[in-house]
């Protein structure tokens, strides 16, 4: 876990800003690069925001094709990371909103997707039952912050909240998570 | 329990960091984007075109009666020249994508 990832370096010495600088000029690789070192984060992210792989990777899909239309908008030397992670946020809220949604997944893709429940451990599956537990902000800033090494700021900038909501959601959070687990042992 | 540990279980869900899949679907989705978007911009200028066409229409064709004989075969050649232009700037533009 001390391997540093994509989006940890700081922003100036970053290559982001080159990348961002070339996909602003029209450069669909410049972009396909960004999609592939920020592909991680942000389906961490969202798969811990929502509790729902292949939803996650739906909305991260649905979040990389807004951040190409919206491109220009980010405003230079912010973090990429966190403003990915904010559309996908984005997205997330309005998918919980609108209740209707209708996910199509083609079966290949679907097929190749690990399965979830599967795939976890018993502790692991308290964890997920404890996140689901949380309200969706508390629960967005866990996963910013606890899980993704997101700093404080770092995570309000990407939600949108003020930084003390920040730091008090993810006490709160880390105080419940502990708790049930501890509970579970 | 520490917040390693609980750092440690968050780590178990996390998607691989390379996903040639998940890129490809991403880039495939926003080539299609920028294909719809493209043909929206062209139909539009269409339109616009062929509206103006349409209003100047009145105005054009005396001039076009008058000059028609003499600047025929030139406004043809530079019509043909400049889609040749387009053509080409237009495959220089998407090689460079």
């Amino acid at each position: 876990m001390s391997a540093r990832r994509p989006g940890d370096e700081p922003v100036s010495t970053s290559p982001d800003v080159a990348l961002v600088e070339q996909a602003r000029a029209g450069s669909t690789a410049a972009f396909a690069r960004l999609v592939e070192r920020h592909q991680q984060a942000v389906r961490a992210f969202l798969r811990r925001a929502c509790g729902d792989w292949a939803l996650a990777d739906d909305l991260a899909q649905e979040t990389f094709l807004a951040a190409w239309s919206r491109i220009g908008r980010l405003e230079a030397g912010a973090s990429v990371r966190a403003w990915l992670c904010g559309i996908g946020y984005n997205k997330h809220l309005t998918a919980i909103r609108s209740r209707t949604r209708a996910r199509t997944r083609e079966a290949a893709w679907e097929e190749e997707r690990p399965s979830q429940a599967s795939a976890m451990s018993d502790e692991r599956m308290t964890l997920e039952t404890a996140l689901k537990s949380l309200p969706d902000d508390q629960r967005a800033c866990v996963a910013l912050c606890l899980a993704a090494d997101f700093s404080h700021a770092e995570a309000a900038e990407a939600l949108g909240l003020p930084l003390g909501t920040v730091k008090s959601h993810v006490t709160r959070g880390r105080a419940r998570l502990l708790e049930v687990l501890g509970e579970s042992r | 329990m520490t917040d390693a540990h609980l750092k440690a279980l968050f780590a178990q869900d996390e998607p691989p960091a390379r996903d040639p899949a998940f890129s490809a679907a991403v880039m495939e989705a926003v080539a299609r984007r920028r294909f719809v978007l493209d043909v929206a911009w062209l139909s539009g200028a269409a339109l616009i075109g062929g509206l103006l066409l349409w209003a100047l229409w009145p105005v054009l064709h005396p001039l076009l009666a008058q000059t028609g004989d003499q600047f025929g075969p030139v406004a043809a050649c530079v019509t043909l020249a400049l889609v040749a232009v387009m053509l080409v700037d237009g495959r220089v533009t998407a090689t460079a994508r």
